[in-house]
């Protein structure tokens, strides 16, 4: 070692600075607890719960008690099985409908950021249009006209995506294309395709990964909102936006467990979804 | 003078440019919904009919002409105001959403004022004391607003401030039943009621529109106070405020430089804000069975009909994209740069 060198400190993997940025114990807290959501969800069937789709018609609107802390909602269904299946349903929803989005958008975005040109300049406009589109209406619309599933919705979903996946690759991708390794793979006698999709593309999964959480909680308040108003996870299926739906009428009554208890559920899930972005985002600006 | 004239002339043209495009952008889209993913065919033929009356129908609207002549028809039509007729009212598309029109602006003119009123203050004061308890406070309420689903913000708001504690009427509709709407001025019965000078009216009418417009208002207004916050701590920190503190101008001035240079984004947000609130009530609508155009399109889709609420959806976008222009020019008169921006 030359005199007057010092010894370079190892990078922090992304874990590590994960765990260590804005706080620790916060970070921990709210990583912590998203997987205990999903980890709820995934073991549903497994915990000790009622059926959550067998309705009874002598147990309607029953107060929360010890057998079902909860309550039970309009079908005689428990309330509280209901709430932790739905994970399963809106979490699944939300992860495929963002993943989607990103297959489509992150090459468009990758292509027309390397290109640039007219591609870019046409892809640039489609989004900005997006930025005001009236995205719970068109969804009624194109549910309305092709068919009310849950196949339509995740399509639906995933088309709003695209544009904010495009966008943020074509930002990230255009100071790359003068980088050094992207220079020397171009250099070194590969195609312009497999520069974008071998060496391009990969360098912008940061940003992409911080802003995925988000995507997932803005989609989740989506199919929750469209399913409230009757559109792509009809009932029985567990899910929160349908769950609050069924027991909204009653809750002027003052039966208020079989809506409140699943908004609960999708407004800790967006929180913590919404929080955990922001950590990600400031390490992605913290690395930069 | 002439240069600026030369500039504000370009900046106009390239504004409403883009502005058309967009308006382009959103009616193929509508088109694609009405036309090839819908089939307005079953729109006209009703219940009972054989294969003949599908195929002269088809001819008859058109649906077998090549593609580009449907839509430049379908542009023709939006152009002229004719957004189809509605398979449930029996009206046409645009003299129903002209009816309900004034209860979503009045909704979200309300909601708009009233996320303003506390976000940009609430952002300001954040920015001053970044550690302070009132930002740490702006903060919890900014996130909390975000990640509240409005539907059920309204229902949670329904069932504390009525059915428990009766501070309010219940959710149904803009005024009570008993009263009656006002003599239409504007349509708008928080105004009308006062023209009409009821009190009893006027209070009714006011009451009705509290909560729905504090749920829009939570969960609107965050990135307002967000944008306002992080806008104005750029500014101070920036280097003339550090000059003008360093000259020893008094502090309520400085105060009132950094104010100004905030706004410029703060204005654009509150207009995107504005914009998106047309037909981000839909859903709100519902929960307080307001009569405006989101609980229009709700109807509209229970009956699978989908022309209606693509009439709603070029007049929100196209509200959308007009109150962005706004912005842009309104933007444009304070600061001289934007003029040159593309």
């Amino acid at each position: 070692m030359l005199a007057g060198e010092q010894a370079i400190p190892e990078r922090p993997s992304l874990l590590q600075r994960m765990m260590r940025a804005n706080g620790p114990l916060r970070v921990r807290l709210n990583i912590g607890l998203l997987l205990l959501i999903v980890l709820l969800g995934l073991l549903a069937p497994l915990l000790p719960l009622h059926d959550p789709v067998r309705p009874n018609p002598l147990n309607r609107f029953k107060a929360p008690s010890l057998e079902h802390p909860f309550g039970t909602d309009g079908n005689g269904m428990d309330v509280l099985s209901r709430t932790i299946h739905a994970i399963r349903t809106d979490f699944a929803l939300a992860i495929s409908s963002v993943a989607l989005g990103i297959v489509v958008g992150a090459p468009l975005g990758a292509l027309s950021g390397y290109f640039g040109g007219r591609l870019d300049s046409v892809i640039t406009r489609i989004t900005e249009v997006f930025q005001g589109f009236p995205q719970i209406l068109f969804g009624m619309a194109v549910l309305a006209a092709a068919g009310n599933t849950m196949v339509n919705l995740v399509l639906i979903l995933a088309f709003y995506n695209v544009p904010v996946y495009s966008k943020m690759v074509r930002s990230v991708t255009l100071p790359l294309r003068e980088a050094d390794f992207v220079q020397a793979a171009r250099v070194a006698g590969n195609s312009p395709l497999s520069v974008v999709f071998r060496h391009v593309l990969p360098n912008t999964l940061v940003p992409v990964f911080s802003q995925l959480p988000l995507s997932c909680a803005y989609a989740a308040q989506m199919i929750a909102g469209l399913s409230f108003i009757g559109l792509g996870v009809a009932i029985p299926t567990p899910e929160w936006g349908s769950m609050i739906q069924l027991g909204a009428n009653q809750l002027v009554f003052g039966k208020w467990w079989a809506s409140i208890f699943p908004g609960l559920a999708l407004f800790i899930s967006v929180w913590l979804l919404n929080n955990v972005s922001d950590l990600f985002g400031s390490l992605v600006v913290r690395r930069g | 003078m002439l240069d600026s004239m030369r500039e504000w002339g370009f900046f106009l043209l390239r504004r409403f440019g883009f502005f058309l495009i967009a308006l382009f952008g959103v009616s193929v889209i509508t088109f694609t919904v009405t036309h090839k993913i819908g089939n307005p065919v079953y729109l006209l033929v009703g219940t009972r009919y054989n294969q003949e009356m599908l195929d002269n129908i088809r001819r008859e609207i058109g649906l077998d002409r090549p593609l580009h002549e449907q839509y430049l028809r379908y542009a023709g039509n939006l152009l002229q105001g004719n957004l189809g007729i509605s398979r449930f009212s029996y009206n046409p598309v645009l003299e129903d959403i002209g009816r309900r029109l004034p209860a979503t602006l009045e909704l979200s003119s309300w909601a708009l004022a009233m996320g303003v009123l506390w976000a940009v203050p609430a952002g300001i004061l954040a920015a001053l004391r970044p550690q302070g308890r009132m930002a740490r406070l702006a903060d919890l309420a900014a996130r909390t607003g975000v990640s509240m689903p409005g539907f059920w913000l309204g229902l949670l708001l329904i069932f504390v401030f009525f059915a428990e504690l009766h501070w309010f009427p219940a959710p149904l509709g803009r005024i009570a039943r008993s009263i009656g709407p006002p003599q239409y001025v504007t349509g708008w019965y928080s105004i009308d009621t006062l023209l009409a000078g009821d009190r009893e009216a006027f209070f009714s009418s006011v009451s009705h529109l509290i909560l729905p417009a504090l749920t829009l208002a939570i969960t609107t207004s965050p990135s307002t106070l967000q944008i306002t916050r992080k806008r104005m701590q750029e500014v101070l920190q920036s280097d003339y405020i550090r000059s003008a503190r360093a000259f020893g101008l008094p502090g309520n001035k400085v105060y009132r430089y950094a104010l100004r240079n905030t706004l410029g984004p703060v204005i654009t947000m509150i207009a995107m804000t504005y914009g998106y609130l047309l037909s981000g009530t839909v859903l709100v609508e519902v929960v307080f069975t307001w009569p405006g155009l989101g609980l229009y399109a709700v109807d509209a889709m229970n009956h699978s009909d989908y022309e209606p609420i693509m009439g709603v959806v070029l007049l929100s976008s196209g509200f959308y994209l007009l109150v962005y222009l706004a912005s842009d020019i309104f933007n444009a008169l304070f600061d001289p740069r934007v003029r040159t921006e593309l």
